[in-house]
């Protein structure tokens, strides 16, 4: 039944059907007026009907030589795809140079573990101009928790700043003149922060973000920090929890391609009984763990944070160490020494 | 049904009085026409003053009947178009070929179930190099989840040592479409239907494997709920690749995420029991993150036992 698939709401899908109109073509060989009377449904529906019948019939060999590109050409885009990066550099290099645009990106790991540093430590990162080889792009963050501390992003914006003068130092020895433009002030100016108390209010924001990235056309990350936070409790239908959260998620990945931005999704854990043992896993169920392109989940290995790649489609799975400091995320210092067990 | 007079256009027989004589028997759209007993429609015909026009325009609506009907085929007809027709591609590694008597056939819809992060978009990429690279036909790749990454099946053409001509004439044979919700997916795949009813087979390098990865994450929002509209969209996706591997012999290649059963911990194929019917062949992959080993496993095939399974080591250059 093809006229099944043309995006109608079901009681004039229901009408179409029964009036027997059940093909492109037959709906495509009728005129407005005469669609209207026998469908009993008003001119300005049936118009609409036809439009989008007609639409499907004749333009869509058109929109797909537009829309195909080969293998080819993706493969010179792929290579010069900026990254974003951790200011960590074991974690830069098991990301294969940093966060990538146009992925969606899922953090995720026990609570504590650094997850809202690593956000922020993004959003600050972003706008890093390029000559120092960053993206020079705004951030979005969208804060479910109320973990987001402008004082800790203004310790961590002025850190990256102090860490752009000493390069300017060593490269431009000679001419001191070349001074950061960049101020902390302006680091902070660039994060657009949103702040969301109910899980309608995040479906509504983004549903919303396509305007208004589309208004800022400098977001180059868009943060959500967590994820799962509205969707833990108050949550009875677990069906239309999971039709909510895939629904997001093309989102995402649409907002992310469209724009040409990284999406980074931070997650929090729960228990889940697997082969006879309780194990940690990512919260928001198995469904949920299909709706991102990679996955880094972050763990405690002894007194040190690790990093782990679970999921990606053309990185190894690898593990790194980081550590947290006054200056944001750096390299764990303890990763140049090795540790003797006795 | 549509009445009949919206034939009139193309059939200038079907005028006026043709519709007024069929209304006078109650048939006013081709439904009943359809239902109408035609030997005692034509005998009425006869009768009329201008019978041959009558009968005309009757054996006019029987052929217009008979173009929309499929054809009929017989069992040599079918093995014929098997053999002729239907080849099996080699989905890139040998344990699955051997596993699956040759590998995805032309003309049948396989599916790839797995857990999150157990392969099966390393296994669609794999399947795509190796098709473009050796079979020499191309492949048309759906991305819904932005995984697509042509260097890495930059890397499975025969190792990443390839002459830059030889990988630039397999990767253009790749052609790879984002597709975020359900509408665009049937526009895509309409499209595609009327591109490759107009190409007719000329070039060598007709379209030989179609991939959706994945299909789930397209379906899932729109299934359970209160209606079935999300049920009848998934099924004539369904019938709708069905087609297009059967009328162009494509091997068409989808994948499907697993939950989990609840108490007894099993996990199943995502999208229900509805689902279960469409694609001909499915597959289980799983992973075992300890050893890094991947297991296939057959849960359903037209012509083999399920159950069988085949592992192989997992490395990470080259699957």
């Amino acid at each position: 039944m093809e006229t099944s698939t043309l995006p109608l709401s079901s009681s004039t899908r229901g009408k179409l059907i029964s009036a027997g109109y059940t093909s492109l073509s037959s709906i495509s060989s009728v005129s407005s007026t005469d669609l209207a009377r026998d469908v009993n449904i008003t001119e300005a529906e049936a118009f609409e009907i036809l439009k989008m019948a007609n639409h499907q019939v004749t333009g869509s060999s058109t929109s797909l030589i537009n829309g195909a590109r080969n293998a080819w050409d993706m493969l010179h885009e792929e290579e010069a795809l900026p990254r974003i990066t951790t200011s960590c550099s074991d974690l830069d290099k098991i990301l294969g140079g940093g966060i990538s645009c146009r992925d969606v990106t899922e953090i995720g790991g026990v609570p504590g573990i650094g997850k809202t540093q690593i956000g922020i430590q993004l959003s600050v990162n972003v706008q890093i101009p390029s000559e120092f080889g960053g993206l020079g792009g705004k951030a979005i963050y969208i804060d479910t928790e109320g973990s987001f501390m402008v004082e800790r992003a203004l310790q961590i914006a002025e850190a990256c700043v102090e860490d752009m003068e000493e390069y300017t130092g060593y490269i431009h020895k000679h001419y001191k003149a070349n001074q950061v433009q960049l101020k902390p002030k302006d680091i902070l100016e660039n994060i657009f922060y949103f702040r969301v108390c109910s899980y309608t209010e995040q479906i509504a924001l983004v549903n919303h973000l396509d305007k208004f990235i589309s208004e800022n056309k400098d977001v180059k990350v868009v943060i959500v920090d967590s994820i799962t936070f509205h969707f833990r409790q108050d949550f009875d239908d677990l069906a239309q929890r999971t039709r909510v959260l895939s629904e997001m998620a093309l989102k995402f990945m649409k907002l992310a391609k469209k724009f040409s931005l990284a999406v980074v999704l931070l997650n929090q854990v729960t228990t889940k009984y697997t082969e006879g043992s309780f194990q940690l896993a990512l919260a928001l169920g198995d469904s949920w763990s299909h709706s991102c392109t990679n996955r880094v989940i972050l763990y405690w290995n002894g007194d040190e944070r690790y990093a782990y790649i679970d999921k990606s489609p053309s990185l190894p799975s690898a593990s790194a160490s980081y550590t947290v400091t006054s200056r944001g995320l750096r390299n764990s210092s303890s990763s140049s020494k090795r540790v003797k067990m006795m | 049904m549509a009445p009949l007079k919206h034939l009139e256009m193309e059939n200038p027989i079907i005028d006026a009085s043709f519709r007024d004589f069929c209304s006078s028997h109650g048939i006013l759209t081709v439904e009943d026409f359809l239902i109408h007993d035609l030997y005692e429609l034509a005998a009425f015909a006869e009768r009329q003053v201008d019978a041959d026009r009558l009968k005309e325009g009757i054996t006019v609506m029987l052929s217009l009947l008979e173009v929309k009907c499929r054809p009929l085929l017989n069992g040599m007809e079918l093995l014929e178009d098997l053999q002729r027709n239907k080849h099996t591609l080699s989905s890139g590694d040998n344990g699955t070929d051997s596993l699956l008597q040759g590998g995805l056939r032309e003309g049948q819809v396989t599916e790839l179930v797995g857990p999150s992060s157990s392969g099966k978009t390393q296994f669609c990429m794999q399947a795509a190099a190796s098709v473009a690279e050796k079979q020499e036909g191309s492949v048309f790749y759906i991305d819904t989840g932005n995984s697509f990454s042509a260097r890495r099946i930059a890397q499975f053409i025969c190792g990443s040592s390839a002459a830059a001509a030889l990988q630039k004439r397999v990767l253009s044979r790749i052609s790879c479409h984002t597709v975020y919700d359900i509408y665009t997916m049937f526009d895509t795949l309409q499209g595609l239907e009327v591109a490759l009813r107009s190409q007719m087979n000329v070039n060598e390098c007709r379209l030989r494997l179609l991939i959706v990865d994945s299909i789930s994450s397209l379906i899932t929002p729109i299934l359970g709920g209160s209606g079935s509209q999300g049920r009848a969209l998934m099924v004539a996706l369904g019938y709708l690749l069905k087609k297009l591997a059967h009328e162009h012999n494509i091997a068409v290649l989808v994948t499907n995420h697993t939950v989990g059963a609840g108490e007894n911990g099993k996990t199943k194929p995502a999208l229900g029991e509805t689902w279960k019917s469409i694609p001909h062949v499915r597959l289980m992959l799983s992973r075992d993150n300890r050893n890094n080993i991947c297991t296939i496993s057959i849960l359903k095939h037209t012509s083999m036992l399920s159950g069988q399974t085949v592992t192989r080591k997992d490395n990470q250059q080259c699957l």
